[in-house]
């Protein structure tokens, strides 16, 4: 009972932040209901019982993902943000494309039929370091070159390319 | 206790909300945002399948690799989008048309 109710608690929580995001027009608000998303499903698996992933998600994506997104926001709307909020055309093709869509998944994930086995509690961080080390040796090895790339990438992309002439030129066209 | 389709059901609805962030939004963050919904209800359909006995432990390790990929995708995005607004000033991806031609 108290299951069901913290589920629909953090279910609550994770739909009104996408609905608030998707209503809302203010870029840094986006980010926070990101934020309140990001805790909920953090929430959702520590109550189906895999606290390492739980843990991982609120390291990784609300303490490093989320501030990421705020720094990004911070860094690039100098002037008011660019349209967030659809034309009219655009709504209505979003609402049919949306509500086709809703309608589709949920049908299909109700009316299938898993061959759920008895709910198994594993959960142990030792266990999920053998799966990592044993049947995911190779993409948790790629996983790792792929973070050195982005980590390489991510700096050479976003460097200054002349950093005193691009100052000023900003500061030219800010207002 | 709950089962298998709540879940499923959310993660169906997290997706949707995700795809109508991506269309509705001109502003290149707000895109990545909806980027997040979707991985993040992926993770979570992993997740609670794992929970379930089906592929034993598999599902919350693909669970880490799809948190850890998305780290990857938003550090990379964020730097193609801090060039463009290098080159254009804004984030609007409708001013990006340069290659139209």
């Amino acid at each position: 009972m108290l299951e069901t109710v913290i589920f629909f608690l953090f279910a609550a929580v994770a739909v009104v932040a996408g609905l608030a995001i998707l209503l809302s027009t203010n870029i840094v608000r986006m980010a926070y209901w990101l934020i309140a998303m990001l805790i909920s499903v953090a929430g959702l698996y520590f109550l189906m019982g895999a606290y390492f992933l739980g843990v991982i998600q609120i390291l990784v994506y609300v303490g490093g993902v989320a501030v990421l997104l705020v720094f990004g926001v911070m860094l690039t709307s100098r002037q008011l943000a660019p349209r967030l909020r659809p034309g009219p055309g655009e709504a209505l093709w979003l609402v049919v494309v949306a509500t086709v869509l809703l309608i589709g998944l949920i049908l299909s994930v109700t009316h299938a039929r898993f061959d759920q086995g008895a709910i198994v509690a594993s959960n142990s961080v030792a266990e999920i370091g053998h799966s990592l080390l044993g049947d995911f040796l190779g993409p948790f090895e790629l996983a790792s070159v792929l973070l050195l790339v982005a980590l390489l990438g991510a700096a050479y992309l976003a460097r200054p390319k002349a950093p005193v002439q691009g100052a000023q030129q900003r500061k030219g066209t800010a207002i | 206790m709950i089962g298998l389709t709540p879940y499923l059901v959310l993660a169906a609805i997290l997706v949707v909300l995700g795809i109508a962030i991506i269309i509705s939004k001109r502003n290149a963050i707000a895109m990545l945002i909806g980027v997040e919904f979707i991985l993040n209800a992926a993770a979570l359909n992993l997740a609670a399948f794992s929970r379930h006995g089906i592929g034993a432990l598999s599902g919350q390790t693909a669970a880490l690799f799809v948190i850890v990929l998305a780290a990857a995708e938003a550090v990379v995005a964020l730097a193609i989008f801090l060039n463009f607004y290098h080159t254009i000033a804004t984030v609007d991806i409708d001013q990006g048309d340069q290659l139209k031609g």
